[in-house]
């Protein structure tokens, strides 16, 4: 009889092996990013002090150190620059293929490409020069242990699709 | 009169490949090849110890593990005593900072070993751990974490913009897996023909399987010294650590320093650096060891350490110079297409052959090399680092 046991072999949670963001504000300073995202905006931090816009958000401003920031919002819309497929060799957690693009979010954005999963899109389908807009979708939750109970700690994440033509 | 001058002395590394073996393990085999590089050196007469590893303390749930590999070792530091992560370049880091220790008089002897056991038990993790090497809120969930996928991108981007062609990729990996086949402690010891790179499995076009090298468990170790420690230590040529530069523009993907994907300036950057540090130039390399992670990475690598011109990295290769005889011979072991890449441990296996190059004494000797050099970038290509080794010190 097995004297001691392995906490995540009886199903225990451990952020060693979440791929996924810890987003809540018990964790995370810049949870507005996640419940922003909850409400289909894509936004990051601006500096109140110089005016630098940073990706991804942070609490203090990489050009002037200020912790006086605000949340802007991100074009949501883009252009492939360049798509790839990944067939083998893929982790567990996806279904081959993944597809991702580098993204250009046009020249007026102060963040100007981004790095993106690609849902919603059958391989094969999507060519530099198409469009493409943001996607969020719910990611598993996990637990948080609080003084008196445990509560769950609901999350979504975003990738980019295809805009319909 | 000059300052204190760092060597490296002596190396060795285990049999690269899927391992039955642990991270411990294979760190006593790589250190016990390493003194008998050096033999009269005794593991008492080590005063330091660099540990390079990214996974130890997440494949092998061990943290703060330098203690555990002297103790293995029979070393008793009294100068350094530390682990050093930056994934594919703690090796070279760990010999960068062993050089500065040596040179500031803190230790005459240290030795700087690097593994990772990346195999687990069941084979999902070896992949989804990948994620954890790259910037893990941002990218990671992007699907990036195993890089063919963002190495692809650059593949297809300098295929775009300075008109690379598939076989010119394929290339890298004939020549790498040609040096490789004679080296017996790597991964693989096979020659490839290119009939076989490009009927190979399709990991993600342009790159197919050969294009990409393998993930490896693995173990190498080098031992460096004070130029005065080194003289009463091997009788060998004396081989400086002349200089090297370590460069970090941007972390997640999004904050790219290049103007596209196949411009790498923060390499550029580094090697720069590098050379004015070592008192060198590009024209004076005489044998390289890029980090060949695919095939794309040579190529972009060889442009932007100045060895041909931005553009011309495919018709350098395509053309036989990094081949013996050529302009100048790179991954002369078989680099980490062949040989495998256990991150951390890399560095270390390339600063062997740097060593042994500069010795005469390499399978595949470039006759007379003084100056070689060793690159490494790290992750998504977040991190770029050289280690330039001389013949003779700078001056």
């Amino acid at each position: 009889m097995a004297t001691a046991w392995i906490p995540f072999l009886e199903g225990r949670y451990s952020p060693t092996l979440d791929m996924w963001p810890i987003e809540a504000k018990e964790f995370n300073r810049i949870y507005k990013f996640y419940e922003n995202l909850r409400e289909g905006k894509f936004t990051t931090t601006k500096c109140q002090k110089c005016g630098r816009v940073a990706y991804p958000p942070r609490v203090i401003c990489p050009e002037c150190y200020s912790d006086e920031l605000e949340w802007i919002e991100l074009p949501k819309k883009g252009k492939v620059i360049v798509v790839v497929e990944k067939w083998g060799g893929v982790p567990i957690c996806y279904e081959p293929p993944l597809i991702d693009a580098w993204i250009d979010l046009g020249k007026d954005s102060p963040v100007r490409h981004i790095l993106s999963r690609m849902i919603n899109c059958p391989p094969e389908s999507l060519k530099e020069g198409d469009e493409v807009q943001l996607a969020v979708f719910d990611v598993p939750a996990h637990p948080i242990e609080l003084k008196k109970e445990t509560i769950k700690a609901e999350r979504v994440f975003f990738a980019f699709e295809p805009v319909k033509k | 009169m000059a300052g204190r001058r760092a060597c490296i002395v002596g190396g060795g590394m285990c049999k690269w490949g899927v391992r039955e073996a642990s991270y411990i393990d294979m760190v006593q085999e790589a250190a016990k090849a390493c003194l008998e590089d050096v033999p009269g050196l005794k593991p008492t007469n080590i005063d330091g110890l660099l540990f390079s590893s990214t996974f130890v303390g997440r494949r092998s749930v061990q943290a703060n593990t330098a203690p555990v590999v002297a103790e293995r070792l029979g070393l008793k530091p009294t100068s350094i005593c530390a682990r050093v992560d930056v994934l594919c370049a703690g090796g070279s880091t760990g010999i960068l900072l062993a050089k500065g220790l040596v040179e500031s008089g803190m230790a005459d002897v240290v030795m700087v070993v690097g593994c990772e056991k990346l195999y687990t038990p069941e084979r999902w993790q070896v992949q989804y751990d990948e994620i954890a090497a790259i910037d893990h809120d941002w990218d990671a969930p992007q699907g990036i974490g195993p890089p063919p996928l963002w190495f692809a991108m650059i593949a297809k981007e300098h295929m775009k913009h300075y008109g690379t062609k598939r076989e010119q990729l394929g290339m890298v990996s004939v020549i790498n897996y040609g040096y490789g086949y004679t080296n017996p402690k790597g991964h693989f010891q096979r020659k490839l023909t290119m009939e076989d790179v490009l009927n190979a499995t399709e990991i993600a076009a342009p790159l197919g399987l050969y294009d990409c090298c393998p993930l490896t468990d693995g173990s190498a170790a080098v031992i460096i010294a004070s130029e005065e420690k080194a003289k009463e230590l091997s009788d060998r040529p004396l081989v400086y650590i002349r200089g090297g530069a370590q460069v970090s523009l941007h972390s997640v993907s999004a904050n790219w320093p290049g103007e596209h994907l196949g411009d790498w300036p923060h390499l550029r950057l580094a090697a720069k650096k590098a050379y004015a540090n070592a008192k060198i130039s590009p024209k004076d390399v005489d044998v390289a060891q890029v980090h060949d992670c695919f095939s794309i990475s040579e190529i972009v690598e060889v442009e932007e350490l100045g060895f041909c011109k931005k553009g011309e990295g495919g018709l350098f290769v395509e053309s036989g110079q990094t081949k013996l005889g050529g302009a100048i011979p790179t991954n002369t072991d078989g680099g980490l297409l062949s040989c495998g890449h256990p991150f951390g441990a890399t560095g270390i296996r390339q600063a062997i052959e740097i060593l042994k190059q500069l010795q005469g004494r390499a399978t595949n000797q470039v006759n007379g090399a003084a100056i070689g050099i060793t690159h490494n970038l790290s992750g998504s290509c977040v991190e770029h680092t050289i280690v330039i080794y001389g013949r003779e010190p700078r001056k």
